[in-house]
């Protein structure tokens, strides 16, 4: 216990040079796992990692509308193209905010699916895209992206509460491709609630990871994905 | 070398928690309570790591890695804002529909056994000056690109002491859209994001004036 300075400190940042009063276990935690398959469909590797890195328009997406009327800001989505989309976040009809099923007019904010690449970036945090996707195809370095499968529920384990995002990639490129990157791309839209504004912000990289090791995908073969967000592990 | 397949779901939950991995987490998160007497003394500071976050708090976060809709071409939600924080699968609107959030910080004076389906604080602390009541002041957030601060800063009015033993972040989503006759509404969609305790309890003497920060702070 401190007795320190007066009241008028009020609006002062919270001192950080204070003890814990308990061990940190971080209640949020991010893995990921790849499954690689041969031709035969049979599992050759199985790699796991924790993942690091919620993009700058992950942070964007969830910000609430108290720091826009605070600030006056807006905050803003780069999508993979390095393109600008800002939003001003406040919702009171004024704004275009992320778009939402209807039943008149809709505009699909969507999961595109986990992305893979073979580069790689020094700093995750501001990626807005892969260093070097893997194109979806059956050419030369390319990859067939199946659609991705999102869970229909949050699975719960006594304290802890889970769900995952899936996704295989095929290659039938003829040759064996190496991946070193993954991200998750949402595309997203946003308008406001009368129509009169819409505005394509487009494919968004919300979260991004280096692999630790790089993963060989065998001609014929797959890799199958699971993002895991898991709270109180 | 060929290792067997992945058969059935228990192996699909033994892949995807993975609990023995090094590294640092994610991401981090704090409680931090500050108070002040009457005079204007701080007479009790509190830092603790934020233990207990709630599935509602996963499903928020959902609308940031897989958007709202269930594909390119739906019309329809996808189910994890339907089943659990229980918004519709379309919304009726006579234009279109779009979400904003509202966050602020709720304290109570009870206690519970933590579960991620938690949907409120046992006994929360109303907004007052009547006995056991507190005055909350507005919600503030601030940002800086790694961390995002949320504090509130209440008042003991009341001439009785005020034991603050629990404190939960609320998640609200407002879900816009136009009516049948072209005017502006809105729908809430209020949850529990987090849930925690303090051991001992706060203390807000009559005329205490405290400020409750939750600090979420993202690596990378």
């Amino acid at each position: 216990m401190m007795i320190s300075k007066g009241v008028e400190d009020i609006d002062v940042k919270m001192p950080k040079d204070v003890y814990d009063s308990g061990e940190h276990k971080s209640t949020f935690n991010v893995y990921l796992a790849v499954v690689v398959r041969d031709d035969k469909g049979r599992t050759i590797k199985v790699h796991k990692q924790r993942s690091h890195s919620p993009t700058y328009n992950f942070r964007t997406a969830i910000l609430p509308e108290q720091w826009y009327q605070e600030t006056g800001a807006t905050a803003s989505f780069i999508n993979t193209g390095d393109v600008t989309t800002s939003i001003a976040g406040i919702p009171n009809g004024s704004y275009t905010l992320i778009s939402y099923p209807n039943s008149n007019e809709n505009y699909q904010t969507y999961l595109v699916g986990i992305m893979v690449g073979s580069g790689s970036q020094s700093n995750p945090a501001s990626a807005y895209n892969l260093a070097a996707p893997i194109a979806n195809g059956s050419g030369a370095g390319q990859l067939i992206y199946q659609a991705p499968t999102l869970p229909s529920q949050i699975m719960i384990n006594g304290n802890s509460a889970y769900f995952y995002i899936e996704q295989t990639c095929i290659n039938q490129s003829g040759s064996t491709i190496t991946i070193t990157e993954v991200g998750v791309v949402v595309e997203a839209y946003v308008v406001s609630y009368n129509d009169s504004q819409s505005f394509n912000v487009g494919n968004t990289l919300m979260w991004y990871d280096i692999l630790s090791s790089s993963i060989s995908v065998p001609n014929g073969g797959s890799i199958t994905i699971y993002y895991t967000f898991i709270v109180n592990p | 070398m060929v290792a067997p397949d992945l058969a059935n779901e228990e192996d699909i939950d033994k892949l995807i928690i993975s609990d023995d991995l090094p590294d640092e987490p994610t991401f981090k998160a704090y409680i931090e309570a500050k108070i002040y007497d009457k005079e204007g003394h701080v007479v009790d500071y509190r830092r603790q790591p934020m233990r207990s976050l709630t599935q509602y708090f996963l499903a928020f976060l959902s609308i940031a890695l897989m958007g709202t809709y269930s594909s390119s071409s739906s019309t329809t939600a996808q189910s994890l804002l339907t089943n659990v924080l229980g918004m519709p699968s379309t919304q009726s609107s006579n234009g279109s529909a779009d979400i904003g959030y509202s966050w602020s910080i709720q304290l109570g004076s009870g206690t519970q056994s933590f579960s991620p389906t938690l949907k409120s604080l046992a006994a929360p602390i109303a907004n007052g000056s009547g006995a056991g009541q507190l005055i909350y002041g507005s919600t503030i957030v601030s940002y800086s690109g790694l961390t995002i601060n949320v504090s509130v800063t209440v008042t003991n009015y009341s001439s009785t002491t005020i034991g603050v033993t629990e404190i939960g972040l609320i998640g609200t989503i407002i879900l816009e859209s136009e009516t049948s006759t072209n005017a502006y509404t809105s729908t809430s969609f209020t949850n529990l994001y987090s849930y925690d305790t303090f051991s001992p309890a706060v203390t807000l003497p009559p005329g205490a004036i405290a400020t409750f920060q939750i600090t979420l702070s993202f690596t990378g």
